[in-house]
């Protein structure tokens, strides 16, 4: 096969990016260590936090657990967060395409042989490459440093449903944020409606508060909405907090969200370029 | 006295400057408020959700927790109103040689780039933190007094210049290091531990809390005189440090300034 044919061939094309992405951000290793080490200080404030507020239950003598949660297994839930949200979290994504869009810089992209959605993907990806490459070294000494918290051995089935749980973290979180960077397409200016977005995701994906122990009423919405799979799932499997019989279901479920985020992304894609305007450029 | 009145007016300008950029973007400013008012919703759902487990927090009740959780609000935003931004154009500065336009100006470089510039949507928004505070001391009854309120201000005040100290250091280390980016997270991280009260930390925790990183003094000591869970000594400990924190400051600019190198690259 000729050099040209095999460049010619899409994933090769998509690999070239990601691989380039990826050493672009490896110049700036240092800085990811920086945020890596110092990302770490709110869990501080949480394990102590919870502690007084499981003490509190204790001297009033309410149950030791809060929404079938032991004071170890909330620590846990927040620690385990990290996890979740270095798959599903993808800074800068919703504000970049937006500008893209806003200021017509989605020229370049158009006139290159390439998707521009699955560009960003790559690009993002190459990103968290790099982000894990770090978190490798940092995670598992803050992780042991808690290991006493660590009260489930989860089984074979739980660890598999995590990662692909951990896979439909990351689909969801790029697939939305980038749905809503090309709401530009329709409203120029949207700066102040993702901050909005990124409050209501940080609420919904039990990044505050885990879902199950908000009031009862939320429950149906939190529990079926595609924001649970960016935090809340992921971290309740690897606890062994969902049955085994319905680990399976709460993943399709997750697919559905993934099929459906995708479908509408491109119909956005498709529409939203009718209105492109390319103004700046 | 002549200086200080000088001081004072290139302030009120600079403010007055600031507040006509703001009105040709009026719209930016009610996205802000609703925004930030958000925020706010969902710190009264987590303390909601927190007090609906357990009556008591390490011996705060929740509209004491309320109170803590509104003095910090109108502290951050105070700090944001006038400082943050500025910080984070410092670091700019100095790295990409920017400062010469400062440094000629006849004048304090150190005032003249830490006030520049004032966000007006957060001097607003901390006048909701301050509704807030007045709320929860209403619901459990508690009054303040006219001396009380003036030291509560004070109080405040030191909190912001607390905050301030902290991140000009850190925005100064760019003297050093030549960038200094995620001077953010950094600011959003370490005002973790001061939405909380110390009573919650172990022993090392909070003495570290109180002294080298004092996130405690900045909102513990002006809610705490609020709700009379303050010894007079914290006070003027209160005061001590962030006079401390911000003659350091003083003297850390002047060693940063020795190292710079002008032009970028």
């Amino acid at each position: 096969m000729s050099e040209a044919v095999r460049a010619k061939s899409a994933f090769h094309k998509y690999w070239i990016i990601l691989s380039t992405r990826t050493q672009e951000d490896m110049a700036y290793r240092a800085n990811y260590v920086f945020g890596a080490i110092f990302r770490f200080l709110p869990l501080v404030t949480m394990i102590f936090l919870w502690w007084a507020i499981y003490d509190g239950r204790k001297t009033s003598g309410a149950s030791p657990l809060i929404g079938g949660m032991s004071y170890e297994d909330m620590v846990v839930y927040n620690a385990l967060m990290y996890v979740a949200r270095g798959f599903s979290s993808v800074p800068g994504t919703m504000s970049d395409i937006s500008k893209d869009v806003k200021d017509g810089l989605l020229n370049r992209y158009l006139i290159k042989p390439i998707n521009y959605l699955w560009y960003q993907v790559m690009y993002r990806l190459a990103h968290k490459l790099v982000f894990w490459y770090i978190a490798l070294l940092t995670f598992p000494p803050i992780f042991f440093l808690m290991r006493r918290y660590f009260t489930h051995w989860p089984t074979l089935w739980e660890c598999g449903a995590f990662v692909v749980s951990l896979f439909i973290a990351f689909s969801i979180g790029m697939l939305f944020c980038s749905m809503i960077g090309m709401l530009a397409f329709w409203f120029l200016e949207i700066s102040g409606f993702l901050f909005v977005v990124m409050m209501l995701e940080f609420f919904m994906s039990g990044q505050l508060i885990p879902l199950n122990i908000l009031p009862a009423y939320l429950h149906q919405v939190l529990f079926f909405s595609p924001f649970g799979y960016e935090g809340y799932w992921p971290c309740v499997i690897l606890m062994g907090k969902v049955p085994e019989d319905q680990l399976l279901q709460v993943l399709l479920i997750g697919f559905v969200w993934v099929g459906i985020f995708y479908g509408l992304s491109r119909l956005m894609w498709k529409q939203g370029l009718k209105r492109y305007s390319a103004v700046g450029g | 006295m002549k200086t200080i009145w000088r001081y004072l007016k290139l302030t009120g300008l600079m403010m007055r400057n600031c507040f006509v950029r703001e009105l040709q973007f009026k719209a930016n400013f009610v996205v802000r408020f609703f925004t930030e008012l958000m925020w706010l919703v969902m710190q009264f759902i987590y303390i909601g959700v927190m007090y609906g487990q357990t009556g008591e927090i390490a011996g705060w009740n929740k509209w004491e927790m309320i109170v803590l959780m509104g003095t910090n609000y109108v502290i951050a935003q105070l700090f944001e109103a006038l400082f943050y931004d500025n910080c984070v154009r410092l670091t700019d500065q100095i790295r990409q040689g920017d400062l010469d336009f400062n440094l000629i100006k006849p004048i304090n470089t150190q005032f003249l780039v830490s006030l520049r510039y004032t966000d007006y949507a957060s001097v607003f928004n901390s006048m909701v933190g301050v509704g807030v505070i007045l709320f929860a001391l209403g619901k459990m009854g508690m009054a303040v007094s006219f001396g009380g309120a003036i030291l509560f201000g004070a109080l405040v005040l030191n909190g912001v210049l607390i905050y301030y100290s902290i991140l000009f250091v850190l925005s100064v280390w760019t003297f050093w290091i030549g960038r200094s980016n995620n001077l953010m997270e950094l600011y959003w991280q370490f005002g973790q531990f001061s939405r909380y009260p110390g009573d919650i930390y172990p022993w090392f925790l909070r003495k570290l809390l109180w002294t080298v990183i004092p996130m405690l003094v900045v909102s513990n000591v002006p809610a705490g005189l609020l709700i009379h869970k303050l010894e007079i000594g914290g006070i003027f400990y209160g005061f001590a440090l962030g006079a401390l924190f911000l003659s350091f400051t003083v003297w850390i600019w002047k060693k940063g300034l020795q190292r710079y190198r002008s032009a970028s690259s």
